[in-house]
């Protein structure tokens, strides 16, 4: 209790962000000991409330001000430093998570965004790899992750397109983060579902930036292995702490090729793309249980396309004959089946296989994706 | 730029990054002091390459901007205090200038990212650094000042022109975050913000204004209760930039406040529920809008008719139960409308007439019950605001709405006069409440009622208008009233119009007919309304005009006629007492109008006409003394002398205008056609007097039209002779009838010599002839002078004083018959058959105003048998003779108890000198004049007694 006591006392005699910085370290201490106790954690939270965050009073009240932007940048300069200091990958990880834990991040989020952001703006790797740990133990498609990574591509994709090294070579410093990255951003795109979309204008937020879509298809075709890289190299995690199975983003970028075509974004870049993803699958390791793609990933793509052909026939008043040979409608059909025909030959998918062979039967007729129907009954069949 | 950006970057590792982070920390916390010139460029560097210090930097950047903004308003104090005006900080004009080139690029290389954050934070901090230093120097509230101060300011100035950057890089994508930023600032910083807002308003009105609108409209459809709605800081901010763009963009605020409307209007299927719901807020939006701003209603407006169209109040009917919840109660909603209406000072008459166009119109479509619905409505709304309109004048404060009508006057004056009554009553309350402020205006719509009205519902209201309590009587009351200035006004501009163009360009007749209603309605007594007499009095201030112009106006002289003779002028039991003038003229135009009846051709109306003339003129000259010498001598000039004389059967006796050519003249012409000898000395001896005497001829009218208009002149002349009170055996006042014959005299006798009433000698003759030659030819020209002479002749004894004429008649008779020598009757000529009817003529007018008495008043029976010696015996023995001896004088006559003048026969017997010629003269022929001659000697009546 004294020991409490006295370290806050210590703490307050500081001013604010000198004592985030000396908070830091007692965090560390409370936290990475090799005896743990629920009590140490409680005090640890305290501290990083009260001296990091700035959130709460010596009473533990509410702030009424908070933190100012020149303050907040000191507060992410401190975290930085002490991150890219830290020499032991669990102790910063446990720590990392900790201080963005699952119940406090919403409020600190906006931290979070800028010292990841600085972890690329003055790249280290260990920031990156902690950053990616935290996404796959929040789960790498969560709303949060999501946010976050939202607030990454303003900073490097809205405001500063010009300058774009930093951002290309995000893989070359942390593979995992950027795999997790990537499966956040395809889940904040042509996702219908996305709540954002009903109270910002559609055209806007339904669709990557170009300068995304472009660092994308660098990332992936110049790296076949990024996409599973997250499930390659699992993170160290504090001891006790259960591992997540990070969610590869291919699914959520194959949709983005895969809807492309009915939303007339003919941009190069998603041939491209869907290239450079058919690869990476190429690529995928035997693993069993397979566990690369989900097939209810897939699945979501069928939705839109039924959309997109309901429209054809009632606002525009299309004949069934136009609308299937609609090229944009075959050229999705297209990219659908072969996504399907390449993950099932590798065998990388996982979950209800039946249920997706099952759906798109529904959709409009095409050829290869006839085909893959016929196969997959086949092997029902000889099974 | 971007390669700028990459250089640095490329050239700024990983641990310069880090050091220029640390170094800018130091500075901008002022942990240590540094340079501030390499804090602003380690500060540019990190927000070019390090995207999470963007907001850090910002925040930096509002403190360099504040401290630049204190030293130049601490520079202004002491140029107050002072006199002095200290330099400003190099140091920080240069930071400031290196930021805004950097920022400036920033926009300018990706505006779309950069514009809205860079704006609403350099919108953030000007709202700040304006409401900082309000109090400071010498910001005061007028704008143009603080504006000037601020522009004055570098700082400032590069915001402001940051923020204009900004706005223009986005200006055909997408403003809304710039504005959005611009109306939570004003919100917030207002009024001393308002300086940005005219600043950035005058630089993009169109965006500012349509984008403030759409702002405005999203934020207030968002509200839920009628109290978010009236204590909505943004719609004050929406108010509040809108008026200050009112000044300069009237025109361009009123077409985005349209567009939004008719936007609001148009409800398509693809139509997000967001956007329904902004559609329905529109009206109510544009209402509160309105209502906080005067400046912008009178704005909306100017063209209300354009697009509140019957169409629109049918779509919009269908939004009102929306509405409710932005006012609270739907009475709350109509109160707002009614007041906004009574502060429109324009297009009042647009709306008003909406209104009416709502509760008469068929066009709505739609259920009877949506029809009733607005019917009603709109009639409620029009009672309300008719009603408010009222109470606002009867306190003597009249509401702007009024000030709205004054330019639709002729159109209200034609509402006036649809049928539909609603109409009629709005457009008379309109009116009066018009005419109670500008009595001028009531005048007008007087007059055109009274030349417009076409039905007794018009004249009615023309008489509710003049008898409302709302109008104010005194006004005008030295000139008789509105009425009578109305009517005075048309009747001006008519004889002005008469008197320059001679043509008439609006038809008056109405307004006679109408007059005359109105006069007879009066008198009728029925109209308590007319109770005060107010016709009367209107007609009696004009008539000066009234009365000449019955003489003008050929068109309408029956009609005013009708009124002249309806007024009874001047009336027995009345206090008005015409003036001579009033008289005189009254008198004259009746006389003219006499004789245009007589030239009319119609019958009732002539008839009609002619009877009302005489009324008119039996009234007046039993009146006036004036009138009746007038009349008389107008009726005689007139009828004897100027081309009327015609009617009444005169021969046009022209004498030849031609103008008389010189001799020389003629001379000269005829040597040029006629070559003669070259000495000659044969010369044209040109022609004597007008040469040969042209048969003239006569377009006579005939003989019944003139024997008709011959009665009715003597009708009218007796008219003007009348006694006042009427008397059993005599109407006729003799003094009239002395005055009449005394014009006579006047105007047939060419002389004032020899005029008196003694005959001369027969002999003396010889010297009047010429003058009695120019009488008789008078009397052979103008029949009319004949049946006068007659007239005169029964009313005795004014014959006498026209003995001057009866001699010289006379005179011209013995001469005539003298000279006609023995040429027998027999000779049945022309010559003869007038000379004896002349003769006749004159012996029966003097036997007819007893000059002769029996048995020289027979002689006329006797002369056609005679032979012309004979007739010139008589005539100069008997008849001139008697009349030499006994002078024709009223004392001749005596009076009896009737008052009625005579010559009793018996007792004025002639003595025997004066008859034995004629005695002998009808012995000689007693073969043809027996049963004569015993009448005239034997058988003499004898007095009883």
């Amino acid at each position: 209790m004294s020991t409490e006591v006295n370290l806050k006392q210590g703490l307050r005699k500081l001013e604010y962000p000198i004592c985030a910085k000396e908070a830091l370290y007692k965090i560390y201490d409370l936290i990475c000991s090799r005896i743990t106790s629920i009590k140490n954690m409680d005090l640890a939270l305290d501290l990083m409330a009260e001296f990091v965050f700035y959130e709460v009073d010596r009473r533990g009240h509410k702030r009424a001000q908070s933190l100012s932007p020149l303050q907040e940048l000191q507060l992410v300069k401190i975290l930085y430093e002490y991150f890219d200091t830290l020499t032991s990958e669990s102790g910063r990880n446990t720590v990392f998570l900790s201080l963005f834990s699952g119940t406090t991040i919403n409020s600190r989020l906006g931290v979070l965004t800028k010292f990841i952001s600085m972890g690329i703006g003055i790249p280290s790797t260990k920031i990156l790899s902690s950053a990616s740990a935290w996404m796959q133990q929040l789960g790498n498609t969560s709303p949060n992750s999501c946010k976050f990574a939202e607030g990454l591509i303003q900073d490097y994709f809205h405001f500063y397109v010009s300058s774009t090294e930093k951002i290309t070579a995000l893989p070359e410093i942390s593979l995992e983060f950027t795999a997790n990255f990537l499966t956040a951003i395809a889940e904040n795109y042509y996702n219908t579902s996305n709540k954002k979309t009903t109270t910002l204008p559609p055209s806007k937020f339904i669709f990557p930036p170009q300068k995304l879509l472009e660092t994308v298809t660098l990332w992936i075709s110049q790296n076949t292995s990024l996409c599973i890289a997250a499930q390659q190299k699992q993170a160290v995690l504090p001891p006790g702490a259960i591992a997540m199975e990070a969610t590869t983003p291919i699914a959520g970028l194959l949709k983005w090729c895969i809807l492309a075509p009915i939303y007339r974004q003919d941009s190069k870049e998603y041939t491209d793309l869907h290239l450079a993803l058919l690869n990476s699958i190429m690529e995928i390791p035997k693993s069993t249980p397979p566990k690369a793609v989900c097939a209810q990933h897939l699945t979501s793509s069928i939705n839109p396309i039924l959309t997109f052909v309901n429209d054809l026939k009632n606002k525009q008043e299309k004949k069934f004959s136009e609308i299937i040979n609609e090229d944009a409608l075959q050229l999705s059909l297209d990219r659908f089946a072969q996504a399907i025909q390449v993950i099932a030959s590798v065998n990388a998918m996982y979950g209800h296989t039946d249920d997706l062979y099952h759906q798109i039967k529904i959709l409009p007729f095409n050829k290869l994706m006839n085909i893959i129907q016929n196969n997959y009954k086949n092997k029902v069949v000889v099974l | 730029m971007s390669q700028n950006l990459a250089t640095v970057v490329r050239t700024a590792p990983q641990h310069d990054l880090m050091n220029e982070l640390n170094f800018f920390l130091k500075g901008a916390t002022k942990k240590e002091t540094c340079n501030p010139i390499d804090l602003a460029k380690s500060s540019l560097i990190l927000l070019k390459s390090l995207p999470p210090t963007k907001t850090a930097v910002f925040e930096y950047f509002c403190e360099v901007f504040d401290n630049a903004v204190k030293c130049y308003i601490q520079g202004i104090e002491t140029e107050i205090k002072t006199g002095k005006l200290p330099p400003p900080s190099e140091t920080d004009e240069l930071i400031v200038s290196d930021i805004h080139t950097v920022l400036s690029s920033l926009i300018a290389d990706n505006p779309v990212a950069w514009a809205p954050t860079i704006s609403t934070w350099s919108l953030e901090l000007l709202g700040e650094i304006s409401s900082k230093y309000s109090g400071r120097a010498h910001f005061s509230t007028n704008l143009n000042e603080t504006l000037q101060l601020w522009m004055a300011c570098r700082s400032t100035r590069t915001l402001v022109d940051i923020n204009t950057k900004c706005l223009s890089s986005l200006i055909y994508s997408d403003t809304e975050a710039c504005i959005s930023a611009l109306l939570d600032t004003s919100i917030k910083h207002s009024p001393h913000f308002d300086w940005v807002v005219a600043h950035v308003g005058s630089c993009f009105p169109n965006t500012v204004i349509t984008r403030v609108l759409s702002c405005g409209l999203k934020d207030f459809s968002q509200n839920k209760s009628y109290e978010q709605c009236c204590n909505s800081p943004k719609l004050k901010s929406v108010v509040g930039i809108l008026g200050h763009l009112a000044g300069s963009h009237a025109e361009d605020i009123r077409k985005a406040v349209l567009d939004i409307y008719v936007w609001s209007l148009r409800e398509t299927l693809e139509d997000t529920d967001l956007q329904r719901l902004q559609k329905k807020a529109t009206v109510p939006y544009i209402l509160q809008l309105v209502f906080l701003s005067p400046k912008l209603l009178s704005s909306l407006c100017k063209d209300i008719k354009s697009f509140l169209t019957i169409d629109a109040v049918c779509r919009l009917y269908y939004y009102v139960g929306d509405w409710y919840k932005y006012f609270g109660t739907p009475e709350a909603l109509e109160e707002q409308v009614t007041t906004l209406i009574l502060h429109c000072d324009i297009g009042g008459f647009e709306i008003i007439n909406i209104l009416l166009e709502c509760i008469l119109t068929d066009k709505i479509k739609g259920s009877n019950e949506v029809k009733n619905d607005i019917k009603e409505k709109a009639k409620d709304l029009l009672m309300q605001v008719l009603q408010e309109m009222e109470e606002s004048i009867r306190h003597g404060s009249a509401v702007s709405l009024i000030n709205s009508f004054p330019k639709e006057l002729p159109e209200l004056i034609k509402m006036l006069l649809r049928p539909e009554s609603i109409v009629q009553k709005t457009a008379f309350q309109i009116v009066l409440f018009l005419g109670n402020i500008n009595t001028a205006t009531l005048v007008t719509v007087v007059q055109n009622l009274l030349k417009t009205s076409t039905n007794d519902s018009h004249l009615v209201l023309l008489l509710r208008i003049l008898t409302s309590d709302l109008v104010d009587k005194t006004v005008y009351s030295e000139k008789g009233g509105h009425l009578s200035l109305a009517l005075e006004q048309i009747l001006n501009r008519n004889i002005q119009k008469f008197c320059t163009s001679n043509e008439e360009n609006s038809d008056l007749s109405q307004m006679w007919n109408n007059l005359y209603k109105l006069l007879q309605w009066e008198k009728s007594g029925k109209v308590a309304l007319l109770n005060s007499k107010i016709i009367t009095r209107s007609l009696e201030a004009n008539l000066p005009n009234l009365t000449s112009l019955l003489s003008n106006e050929v068109l309408h002289m029956h009609i005013i006629a009708d009124i002249l003779d309806s007024m009874e002028i001047p009336q027995p039991i009345s206090s008005y007492n015409p003036p001579v003038g009033v008289i005189l003229n009254l008198t004259q135009s009746t006389v003219n109008y006499f004789f245009a009846c007589c030239k009319d051709e119609g019958t009732a109306m002539k008839l009609k006409g002619l009877m009302k003339a005489n009324k008119i003129l039996k009234r007046l000259c039993t009146y006036s003394k004036f009138a009746k010498v007038l009349a008389l001598r107008e009726f005689l000039e007139r009828a004897l002398f100027q081309s009327d004389n015609v009617l009444f059967g005169a021969r046009k006796n022209d004498m030849n205008n031609e103008i008389e050519k010189m001799l020389l003249k003629q001379n000269k012409k005829i040597n040029k056609t006629i070559p003669l000898t070259k000495h000659s000395t044969v010369f044209n001896g040109g022609i004597i007097g007008t040469g040969k005497r042209k048969s003239l001829c006569f377009d006579e009218l005939p003989f019944n039209t003139i024997a008709e208009n011959t009665s009715h002149l003597l009708n009218a002349i007796k008219s003007c002779c009348v006694l006042p009170e009427e008397s059993k055996y005599n109407d006729i006042s003799l003094d009239s009838m002395t005055l009449l014959s005394l014009l006579l005299v006047q105007f047939v006798s060419p002389d004032l010599m020899y005029n008196g009433l003694p005959w001369p000698d027969e002999d003396f003759s010889k010297v009047t002839m010429e003058r009695d030659l120019f009488i008789r030819r008078m009397f052979s020209n103008t029949p009319l002078l004949w049946e006068l002479l007659s007239f005169v002749a029964v009313y005795r004894p004014a014959i006498c004083y026209c003995s001057v004429l009866i001699r010289a008649l006379t005179a011209t008779l013995i001469h005539q018959w003298k000279s006609m020598g023995e040429q027998s009757k027999d000779d049945d000529s022309e010559n003869y058959k007038n000379l004896m009817e002349t003769t006749i003529k004159v012996i029966d007018v003097m036997a007819l105003g007893q000059l002769l008495p029996p048995p020289l008043s027979s002689i006329r029976d006797i002369i056609p048998v005679l032979k012309c010696y004979e007739i010139v015996a008589i005539l100069k023995e008997c008849i001139w003779c008697y009349m030499r001896d006994h002078i024709p004088s009223p004392a001749l006559f005596g009076c009896d108890t009737n008052g009625v003048h005579w010559r009793d026969p018996i007792n004025a017997r002639p003595s025997e000198i004066y008859t034995n010629t004629l005695r002998i003269i009808m012995q000689r022929n007693v073969k043809m004049l027996g049963h004569m001659y015993a009448q005239m000697f034997i058988n003499i009546p004898q007095h009883d007694s």
